[in-house]
């Protein structure tokens, strides 16, 4: 018998069998295939809306100043991204965590005596770069986008792709942990679809309840990555991300070892578990976080942030809003949630009797911003960065820096439509993958 | 006659709820032998297996080596054992699964040309294990657990699915691996099958050790004066 002689170690065989499983799996090459399509959609449209409001067909070019590629671009394209690792992914990790057991692979597997930690290690690797495989077509458009002569600013887009990437490892985390709980691939699909739910539901609660419910829906996976989209890379929500991810990686490692008895194999869960909420409770306090967007989007000017870094006493803000009252999300997009960046001893409090505040406007104080440091109280009802900043020096006593447009953010406008796009999208991407799924599987023979 | 005991099982017990699997097993296996367990289906023989495997836990009991107990996770140095009707890997090839075995659990690479020719798997190397019959699958199966490094093996049903040709050139080919030293513990549910082919035997029945030894020492224990293994599996449950 004709055979290699390479001398690797059990953890490469492993990885080397967990690399030809993915490959054989069909679910990973409907990703693949799904990609490109997915991509190219919001590639196309986004282009095509970037070059309108850039001047494209006689349009106004004055927009066009201030988009920034990150968000006109990057962010909807890569949002192909999301669909996937909430759909199309967890089929995948769940095939490859699953099958071993489905098929009595894993009773000769687990017989090698190899740690059951090293073993899913093995497949999240594996199943990791069977992601960024599944991204080359989001990355293809970078180099797409440079052919029409856009901006690309690498700080800021590879921000995003690690918020995605992060994502799928936590798709990954929850989907080995699912797939190993339960008996069967459907089972593990349909918690693993469940849970996604759920964060959504976290998301809609904190929306319209507020208060715990919001910080709790902050660190939602899609609250996550809506940060990455907007070139923001906070140290706690990487943290955090890491820590859940690998709590789901070490729950498939408990149950995958299916000699230890199932009371213990539960009790390690609960500890797991316990150890993960530490963990993620602690990361909450890594305040560190860093605006890599090139327009600066989550920050105030920086003159301003000099200033603001001169506060040195706690800052109070209380604002009479609704959960659901547009001038609150403005207030927290526009201000607060730069302001949290910059102001350590800063505490928030939103104060309303209703969710959506509708009924509240007659009410004697609903919409008022009241501003407290160092004993002293000024209101306000401006929720615009300009409007806050101005009442926080007022109640500070800190001068204003004096005004200047030097670093204002013009834009990238770019008005060429997304030529060769659809071509490359939805037919070159998904007929390469394609061929390369036949080619590979059968070579693999 | 002098033998050496391999490893010895005290005491082992394995419920599923109320049913009550396997109740205090105890029995020895003896280096180099061909120990057969016997016992109808649904008489915990594969239970046994996996517990002593360790790829499903007991509740009590344990594996002594030398008189020293041999913990869940250091059996794979000790015995490495083949479940029956499984199809590991279904897409890969059957080459590609020996070369695992080699690479992955230790397998010993010198023994697979041997090993592919005794179990008749030359026209098969390149066909995916999903694929595979139930008996040519039982084969790849006999081919992993032959190349696999530990001195003993347990083979859940090695002759299930095969035809009597196939089935006598395996057994050839199983006698041939024990007499270089390998210890073979088979569970077979066919007593015919066992008394042609094993040296030794342990009886299960209903969970329980009903009688261990050779022919001769089960009729013995049965008060049989018949030798014919299946009168005295029956004398024994």
């Amino acid at each position: 018998m004709p055979r290699k002689r390479l001398r690797v170690t059990p953890f490469l065989w492993l990885l080397n069998k967990e690399f030809r499983e993915l490959i054989v799996s069909r679910a990973w090459w409907v990703l693949l295939l799904l990609m490109g399509p997915l991509v190219g959609m919001s590639f196309v449209s986004s282009v095509r809306t970037y070059a309108e409001v850039s001047g494209l067909n006689g349009g106004s070019a004055g927009v066009g100043e201030a988009l920034s590629p990150l968000i006109g671009v990057w962010a909807p394209t890569f949002s192909a991204c999301e669909l996937a690792a909430v759909f199309l992914l967890p089929f995948v990790a769940i095939r490859l965590v699953a099958g071993d057991r489905e098929s009595g692979a894993l009773k000769l597997e687990l017989q090698q005596g190899m740690g059951s930690l090293t073993r899913v290690a093995a497949k999240a690797i594996v199943l990791l770069a069977g992601w960024l495989i599944a991204m080359l077509p989001p990355l293809s458009a970078i180099l797409l986008w440079k052919t029409y002569g856009g901006s690309v600013y690498p700080p800021e887009l590879l921000t995003l792709i690690l918020g995605h990437v992060l994502n799928a490892g936590l798709t990954i985390g929850l989907a080995a942990a699912l797939a190993s709980l339960t008996e069967h691939h459907s089972t593990a699909a349909i918690l693993t679809l469940g849970v996604t739910v759920g964060t959504w539901v976290v998301s809609f609660l904190g929306a319209v309840e507020g208060g715990f419910w919001e910080r709790a829906a902050q660190y939602t996976p899609a609250a996550m990555v809506a940060e990455f989209q907007h070139g923001l890379l906070r140290l706690d929500t990487v943290l955090i991300a890491i820590v859940a991810a690998g709590t789901g990686l070490a729950l498939a490692a408990i149950w995958l070892r299916l000699g230890v008895d199932v009371s213990r194999r539960v009790y390690e869960s609960v500890g797991v578990a316990a150890l993960a909420g530490i963990a993620i409770f602690a990361c909450t306090f890594f305040r560190a976080n860093w605006d890599f967007s090139e327009s600066r989007g989550n920050s105030f000017p920086e003159a301003d942030e000099r200033a603001l870094g001169k506060i040195n006493v706690p800052l109070k803000i209380v604002a009479h809003l609704a959960p659901e009252d547009p001038r609150r999300m403005d207030l927290e997009a526009h201000a607060l949630s730069k302001l949290r960046r910059i102001i350590p001893k800063l505490e928030v409090q939103y104060i309303s009797a209703t969710s959506i505040g509708l009924f509240e406007q007659a009410s004697a104080g609903y919409g008022e911003i009241w501003y407290q440091a160092g004993g002293r109280r000024t209101m306000s009802r401006v929720t615009t960065a300009e409007g806050v900043l101005e009442a926080i020096y007022s109640v500070t006593g800190v001068t204003p820096p004096v005004e200047t447009d030097e670093s204002i953010f013009r834009g990238h406008p770019l008005a060429v439509p997304p030529k060769g796009a659809g071509t490359i999208f939805y037919l070159l991407w998904p007929a390469m993958f394609l061929a390369s799924a036949i080619f590979i599987r059968r070579s693999l023979k | 006659m002098l033998f050496k005991v391999l490893f010895e099982v005290q005491g082992l017990s394995k419920a599923f709820g109320r049913i009550q699997a396997l109740a205090d097993v105890s029995f020895q296996v003896r280096e180099g032998e061909v120990l057969g367990l016997i016992g109808p289906n649904g008489a915990g023989k594969s239970t046994l297996f996996e517990c002593l495997a360790g790829v499903l836990p007991s509740n009590s009991g344990q594996v002594l080596e030398g008189g020293r107990p041999v913990v869940t996770r250091e059996r794979s140095t000790l015995l490495f054992y083949v479940p029956d009707g499984i199809a590991p890997w279904p897409a890969q090839s059957v080459r590609w699964a020996l070369e695992f075995t080699i690479g992955f659990l230790g397998g010993r690479a010198n023994l697979l040309d041997e090993v592919v020719e005794q179990m008749d798997l030359r026209q098969l190397l390149d066909q995916p294990i999903g694929t595979l019959s139930k008996g040519q699958r039982k084969r790849a199966l006999l081919a992993i657990g032959l190349l696999t490094p530990q001195p003993a093996l347990l083979i859940d049903e090695p002759f299930e699915g095969l035809d009597l040709r196939q089935a006598r050139d395996i057994a050839v080919a199983l006698r041939a691996h024990a007499a270089r030293g390998r210890t073979l513990f088979l569970s077979i549910h066919q007593i015919g099958d066992a008394a042609r082919f094993c040296d030794r035997f342990v009886l299960l029945n209903s969970g329980r050790v009903r009688g261990e030894g050779t022919v001769e020492e089960l009729a013995a224990l049965a008060q049989q004066p018949s030798q014919d293994l299946e009168e005295v599996f029956l004398a024994l449950t």
